[in-house]
């Protein structure tokens, strides 16, 4: 279990930092290999939709982060083994890359 | 220029490019809807082969050799399996489970994040060099890393210079030697040497690459050559066998991917503005498939389907087949290059290319339709200098979902 490392939490709404932690499969917050299973954060329309925003994280990582003063308080956990980076496209009524967890874990 | 200026787009409307972004979607969405048990007791079955490859080898080179009669074949059986069993360990199994295309089956043990690979490089490098670097950047000159490894000129918009003379040289010391080489690969010696590394990180770096080196060396010319005792010489020279069979293959079908004459390089003007139907093009484009039967794509990671590895990265790779057929379909509908031949063909041209651009241009001519881009550095960039992708991504808000809400 990694220990929680908020190091490159500034990142985390960073496009080009969310598409590295996507493909090279590292934390958002602290830029180590990912662990399964991968946590996101995402508000509650986030999780209806099953799309969200923030890169994927360790469990840990996510829940240090979400009790951080700054953080969004409509946040919730989701853990999953995997998930689909989905690209917006040209006219994507959402214009940012999201992620779909595609294996809910409890 | 945007990718869609390039002169293979030319005939097609911004909106036929968006249309052919939205059909390779649905193909997406296909595999995704339909993926499940059979897909899994694919990887399972091919995971119970390989390590019964592994044990096999092992056995043979431990019980075979120390009779006289049976020491040579048992040699040559063992470095055989050996061969295979690193073969299928790391292009079908880890260069796949890496990319996360199986981590939608839940399993602790096939997952992207805890495969550890029989090679020289740490997974932890890989997935940064290979799956961001190269596949967010592919074929884009100065940014994926991939394109002669630092080592070779591979296109002709990169600078020639007097050292290139040795590529042929350097090419086969590359091939012999290639896991040594991907190990090294995340380091960016060039950066490193330029003073522009982090220290820190090359540290880190440094001291994964040393562990998990050292412990193939443990593994392959240590432990294993002392079990066998007096035969520890047969063992050692069968796992160098091993080794050297996995590295020429292994090189072979990476040079092939991306170098055969058709796959095109990019310039980072190319990528600028790029959606993602453009980005999906450039895949195709930068991409090169070959024909083979099952056996072949199995045994070279289902890399013969490049193209359709590089349009979905993250979609299980015994689909790339059926995958194969409607985007090839697509490809003739839009009017697209589709780069295919047989192996010998698409390594033939990567091997004279690498010979070719040895010598200036004005030397030889090009055996591909490049489109004209002025001569570029070969600098290697970090990523803090890789680009955004502006309309790709799309716009960012940075502040919390009750901002985005009150706005």
């Amino acid at each position: 279990m990694t220990v929680a490392d908020l190091s490159q939490a500034s990142r985390i709404r960073e496009r080009r930092w969310v598409t590295q932690c996507a493909l090279s499969r590292v934390c958002g917050c602290c830029a180590m290999s990912l662990e399964r299973p991968v946590a996101f954060l995402g508000t509650g329309r986030e999780v209806d939709r099953n799309a969200f925003h923030l890169p994927p994280m360790h469990l840990g990582c996510a829940e240090e982060l979400r009790r951080t003063p700054g953080a969004d308080p409509d946040w919730h956990l989701v853990t999953t083994s995997g998930f689909e980076f989905v690209r917006p496209d040209r006219d994507d009524p959402d214009p940012e890359p999201r992620f779909e967890p595609n294996s809910l874990v409890d | 220029m945007a990718i869609s200026d390039v002169q293979e787009y030319m005939h097609l409307t911004d909106e036929e490019i968006e249309q052919l972004g939205r059909e390779l979607d649905a193909i997406r969405k296909e595999v995704e809807d339909s993926r499940g048990p059979e897909d899994a007791a694919y990887i399972n079955r091919l995971i119970r082969i390989q390590r019964y490859l592994a044990v096999a080898g092992r056995l043979s080179l431990l019980l075979g050799t120390h009779s006289k009669r049976t020491r040579v074949p048992a040699a040559v059986t063992g470095a055989t399996l050996l061969g295979l069993h690193k073969i299928l360990e790391n292009m079908e199994i880890g260069h796949n489970v890496m990319h996360g295309q199986w981590d939608w089956m839940n399993d602790p043990e096939i997952h992207s994040s805890n495969w550890e690979w029989d090679t020289a490089q740490p997974a932890e490098q890989w997935k940064h060099s290979h799956n961001y670097v190269h596949h967010q950047f592919t074929n884009v000159l100065g940014y994926d890393n991939d394109i002669g490894y630092g080592i070779l000129r591979m296109a002709r918009e990169q600078r020639w210079s007097p050292v290139n003379l040795g590529q042929p040289v350097y090419n086969a010391a590359l091939a012999t030697l290639f896991q040594w080489g991907v190990a090294l690969h995340d380091l960016d010696i060039e950066r490193i040497r330029k003073g522009e590394k982090d220290p820190k990180e090359m540290k880190r770096q440094l001291k994964q690459i040393f562990r998990k080196g050292r412990n193939q060396i443990l593994k392959d010319y240590v432990v294993y050559p002392a079990l066998a005792g007096p035969q520890w010489r047969t063992t050692m020279a069968a796992n160098v066998a091993a080794n050297l069979t996995r590295n020429l293959w292994s090189y072979v079908i990476i040079f092939c991917g991306h170098f055969p004459d058709g796959a095109m390089h990019f310039t980072e003007e190319e990528i600028e503005d790029e959606t993602r139907a453009e980005w999906y093009l450039r895949q195709i484009l930068g991409a090169a498939n070959f024909e083979g039967g099952p056996l072949l794509h199995i045994m070279s990671g289902n890399l013969g389907y490049q193209i359709e590895h590089h349009l979905f990265p993250d979609l299980p790779s015994n689909r790339y087949g059926e995958i194969s057929v409607k985007v090839k379909a697509l490809c003739e509908k839009y009017d697209i290059p589709y780069t295919i031949g047989p192996l010998h063909r698409q390594y033939g041209q990567a091997l004279r290319t690498i010979v070719k651009l040895s010598v200036p241009n004005s030397w030889t001519s090009s055996d591909q339709p490049e489109p004209p881009t002025p001569p570029r550095s070969r600098r290697r960039r970090s990523d803090s200098e890789r680009p955004d992708r502006i309309r790709q991504l799309g716009a960012w808000s940075r502040g919390t979902s009750q901002e985005r809400k009150a706005s």
